[in-house]
């Protein structure tokens, strides 16, 4: 049976899917990734997560229009599923949870919800 | 926007006629790319052309678009913001972290794993080899065993299959044969007459050369007492024969001295080879020096020329070519009477043969049939209607399949199917121990194979895991089994009369070694790997092997196999012993044991041999002698003639006899007993006469032959005056000929009847007449028995040859049925210690434990007899003489079989019954 959890990175991952939007492509998505979190990753790595997610089903891929920059090459762009939004809902919810038991913090922050 | 772009695999500019479109996503030129020129002007920057050829190789087609996509991407932001060597630097980077399960070829995945486990699977090998020491040892040497016989059975074809290929006018180059044909009356020989040189020269410009030959013992071929005509002792030598100048060039014989054109050309000239050059005139060239044949002073020979030694691998064997120029009398001299002469011939290039062989018909019937006439033949119209030519290549002449008749050593096509089938035999053997011991072990191997399966292995996996035990296995064994081949290549080379090195440095033999190794390998390794690999991880873990009937069937199979053949070669070995024996004891109609033969006295005068003879005859030992060159035994001469009753020369076909001369002591001394009529009188008187043997009194059909007048080919008239009991004076494996014998004196030979055992004394005794008489020649003899059973060589070869074989075949057998059946006593350690405990006896639990086997080698028996049957009544339908085939041998072969099984069998299972119970039940 496939794992249905999220690791950190794959969370990440998705929810830069999520942001980028129509732009959600390997290369797109380690370049954000990178100038977000300032950590170096590689393209291979992250093409590797992305399949990993469209096998979990949260992911979904279909092959977009092609550009100069990449010699006339069309690229993969990744959105995201049903039950990837839910994945990142359960994964959401589940660390609310965890904060709201969280002592010093509890009643104290707001999230805006 | 104008795409330019080009299929970077198939080079077309559309997309859709790109034939491989739908899986190498086109890989489009970014070089080629106008608006990419507008857009950036680094446009000679491209991403490292090295670094994206990888990437195509081992990533999935399907991605290559939109990872090539992506990395380009990567490239040209990163030239942007950087440089371009990090962009190329990391370009590279990025390939590598594409090495990922996901994006690599399914077919790379798989290769990449097995190539790393290579060096496991091979540490296993050896550790798996050295935990069954002799398990291990029992595959290996039985295994290189196998191959050992088969390397030296493939040099011997090699070697037999190689002669006569090395001419650089290989196919100018014919034997000259004729071929008689008559409604099923078919024969080829040599034979020819030696005037038809002229003719062939005059008349065929298709034919460059012509040399005659002449190989059959006539005058001075064969052996000879030689000497320097400086020197004054004869030293007795071999391989003198006969030609015509011309065959030095015919057969391209390199010369060390001389000129192959003119070497023999000069009357009396002779050429030598170089090691007898070297032994004769070391150290200097003997170009022009006289050497004396048999002391015959009045006609010495000059040499012409030193040839190189004639190679191994040609069908022409000698040291001497004397030359068949201008001689005064004998060789080279003969007319239209007598085909004494063999033929060679060089064609020009590209002449056709067959054109050759009618264009040599229709001279015949122009030029040659009067002068034949002339000659006294008489069978002209059967000549005419029947007999035509054939041209035999040269690189036939060896192995002779056309089995034309001549004076050769030949190769035989027969001892190498024996030889390659025995070979093949002895490996399959050997391979059905390797997959027999590797099956029997299983159950070791099980837990194995159940883990590894455990822990992902697939069957694949497993498979290639023991092809490569296997291989390793193999490839150990080809290793000690060249080491085996290499130490006994010397009996080999005696047993088979060759000279036979192993090939080290040729091109093809360490990689067909190799070759060999891994095909054996796969070979023997591909059933047990089937086999081991198909464990369920459950059954075997819990300790259950659930398809142990069916292994055992196939096991029990291959035990039978390998001992039916063991039995067949028993059997043969034990037949060709018997019919050796047969043979040797055979009574020959002549007595053989007391005879000695005095050779060489060639080179004595005439009235010299007569003072031997008498002198010999003197001793006190000597019961008789006689001086004869015809001999019932090998290397004595041969002469053949045509014979009719008197009157009916013309009516009748006649027919051939051996004709011997002999003197009035020959019946004597050789003990052949006078049926009717009488012996040759005396030297004098008896010149007509001629006495024949039974089988010759057989064709003339006479009923009074005593006084009946025969008249031969040339005319000369004889009364008959005495028959003699059919004696065997060619091979007892046919029949016995017609034989006329005429009074005359031998010049070479003398036969001693000896009236003693003592042969010690009368040896020296007649050493020292001879060396009275002829103090430069040292005394040459034979015993007749030694040369009788010369005449059996081939036969006594084939008999060793079986016997080694066998030997072989039941060592190998024997091996695998012993580690057999120590494997199936271990397996039942438990069950014998507990029937031991509940009071079986010893010999009990032996019959138990020996019984499967038994009944194996007992059904081999049954199965190997009437095969052994067949196959030797084959071959003794095709002597005469023969032994009966008689139960006696197939009980000898049965028992010998059964005996060395039961011993084989029984040391493991006297073991077994024999050890003390507690020990193997402690443990539970």
């Amino acid at each position: 049976m496939k794992e249905t959890k999220l690791g950190d990175f794959e969370e990440v991952l998705l929810l830069l899917v999520g942001i980028l939007d129509k732009e959600a492509y390997a290369f797109k998505i380690a370049e954000e990734f990178e100038s977000q979190t300032e950590r170096p990753v590689s393209i291979g790595a992250v093409h590797s997560t992305l399949n990993r997610l469209s096998e979990k089903g949260f992911l979904k891929s279909e092959m977009g229009s092609a550009t100069a920059e990449r010699g006339g090459r069309r690229k993969r762009i990744y959105t995201i599923t049903a039950s990837g939004e839910k994945a990142l809902q359960d994964s959401r919810d589940f660390k609310m949870s965890l904060w709201s038991q969280y002592p010093s913090f509890a009643g104290n922050l707001k999230f805006g919800l | 926007m104008v795409w330019q772009s080009v299929c970077v695999k198939c080079k077309s500019k559309e997309l859709t006629d790109c034939h491989v479109a739908k899986f190498h996503y086109v890989h489009f030129a970014p070089r080629n790319d106008v608006s990419r020129k507008m857009k950036n002007s680094k446009d000679h920057i491209t991403p490292p052309r090295l670094a994206e050829k990888l990437l195509l190789w081992f990533l999935k087609d399907e991605l290559a678009e939109e990872v090539l996509g992506d990395l380009d991407e990567k490239f040209y932001s990163t030239v942007e913001k950087h440089s371009t060597r990090k962009a190329k630097r990391n370009y590279w980077f990025q390939v590598f972290n594409y090495l990922r399960p996901f994006a690599l070829r399914s077919s790379k995945v798989r290769n990449l794993t097995s190539t790393l486990m290579i060096g496991h699977f091979l540490k296993i090998s050896w550790r798996t080899l050295l935990r069954n020491k002799v398990f291990s040892s029992i595959k290996i040497v039985g295994f290189a065993i196998g191959i050992a016989a088969c390397i030296l059975i493939f040099l011997f074809i090699q070697s037999e299959t190689s002669h006569d290929k090395h001419y650089t006018h290989q196919d100018q180059i014919y034997r000259i044969a004729n071929q008689y044909s008559n409604s099923g009356d078919f024969g080829r020989w040599t034979n020819i007459q030696g005037p038809f040189k002229p003719i062939l020269e005059d008349y065929i410009p298709e034919i460059e050369l012509v040399a005659r030959t002449v190989f059959w013992k006539w005058a001075d071929v064969g052996e000879n007492h030689i000497r320097r005509s400086d020197s004054k002792s004869n030293i007795y030598e071999n391989g003198f024969f006969y030609s015509d100048p011309e065959l030095l060039e015919i057969l391209e014989i390199p010369m060390v001295y001389g000129d192959p054109k003119t070497a023999l050309t000069k009357p009396y000239s002779l050429v030598i080879s170089r090691s007898k050059a070297d032994k004769f005139f070391p150290g200097e060239n003997p170009v022009g020096k006289q050497v004396i044949l048999n002391d015959n002073t009045e006609d010495p020979y000059t040499i012409g020329g030193v040839m190189e030694d004639l190679p191994n691998t040609t069908h022409l064997q000698g040291d001497f070519i004397m030359t068949l120029v201008d001689r005064k009398f004998g060789p080279g001299t003969t007319g239209w009477c007598c085909s004494n002469y063999t033929f060679y011939i060089k064609t020009i290039p590209g002449a056709d043969k067959q054109h050759i062989e009618e264009k040599l018909v229709s001279i015949r019937d122009t030029y040659v049939m009067d002068k034949l006439r002339e000659s006294g033949v008489t069978d002209l119209d059967e000549i005419q209607a029947y007999q035509s030519y054939y041209l035999q290549p040269i690189r036939n002449v060896y192995m002779n399949p056309e089995e034309i008749g001549d004076y050769q050593k030949h190769g035989s096509i027969e001892l190498i199917w024996t030889f390659g089938g025995i070979a093949i035999i002895v490996l399959i053997l050997a391979c059905l121990n390797f997959i027999n011991l590797s099956t029997a072990k299983s159950i070791k191997r099980a837990k194995e194979v159940g883990l590894r399966k455990v822990v992902g292995s697939f069957r694949t996996n497993l498979i290639r895991q023991f092809l490569v035990e296997s291989i390793f296995y193999s490839t150990l064994s080809v290793f000690i089994g060249l080491l085996i081949a290499n130490l006994s290549l010397p009996y080999f080379n005696q047993l088979a009369e060759k000279t036979l090195t192993i090939p080290w440095l040729s091109y093809w033999f360490i990689p067909s070694l190799i070759i060999g190794a891994i095909l054996i390998g796969f070979i023997s390794g591909i059933y047990p790997a089937l086999y081991l690999s198909k464990f369920r991880p459950i059954e075997v873990l819990k300790g259950r092997s659930s398809s142990k009937a069916k292994t055992s069937f196939i096991r029990n199979g291959m035990v039978i196999f390998q001992f039916t053949a063991t039995v067949v070669l028993i059997i043969s070995s034990l037949v060709l012993q018997k019919q050796f024996s047969h043979y040797m004891n055979q009574s020959l109609g002549y007595e053989k044991d007391q005879v000695i033969n005095i050779l060489g006295l060639g080179s004595m005068a005439e009235p010299e041999r007569d003072i031997l003879k008498e002198e010999i005859l003197r001793l006190s030992n000597v019961e008789s002698a006689t001086l004869g060159d015809y001999l019932p035994v090998s290397g004595g001469r041969i002469t053949n003639a045509g014979y009719w009753i008197d009157g009916r020369k013309e009516l009748d076909p006649g027919f051939e006899a051996a004709t011997w001369l002999v003197d009035e002591d020959y019946m004597k001394t050789m003990e052949i007993e006078i049926a009717l009529g009488r012996n040759f009188t005396d030297q004098t008187s008896d010149g007509e006469g001629i006495i024949i043997n039974e089988s010759m009194l057989q064709r003339l059909n006479l009923e009074n032959p005593i006084g009946a007048r025969l008249i031969d080919m040339f005319d000369a008239k004889f009364t008959i005056i005495g028959v003699v009991k059919d004696f065997y004076f060619e091979s007892l494996a046919e029949t016995v000929r017609p034989l006329a014998m005429r009074r005359g004196k031998g010049s070479t030979t003398l036969s001693v009847k000896l009236s003693t055992e003592n042969l010690d004394q009368s040896i020296s005794g007649i050493t020292k007449v001879w060396s009275d008489l002829k103090p430069n020649q040292p005394i040459r003899y034979t015993f007749m028995d030694e040369r009788f059973k010369q005449m059996y060589n081939s036969l006594l070869r084939a008999k060793t040859l079986f016997i080694v074989f066998s030997v072989l075949s039941i060592t190998v057998a024997c091996l695998g049925l012993f580690a057999l059946s120590a494997y199936t006593i271990e397996q039942r350690g438990k069950e014998v210690s507990v029937r031991k405990v509940l009071g079986a006896s010893v010999s009990k639990i032996f019959v138990l434990l020996a019984t499967d086997f038994i009944k194996l080698i007992l059904i081999s028996i049954v199965i190997a007899i009437p095969i052994g049957w067949y196959l030797m009544d084959g071959l003794l339908q095709e002597m005469q003489n023969t032994i009966s085939l008689s139960w006696p041998i197939f009980t000898i072969a049965a028992i010998i079989a059964f005996g060395i099984a039961l011993l084989t069998v029984s040391s493991e299972s006297i073991k077994a019954a024999l050890v003390n119970p507690a020990e193997k039940l402690r443990s539970e």
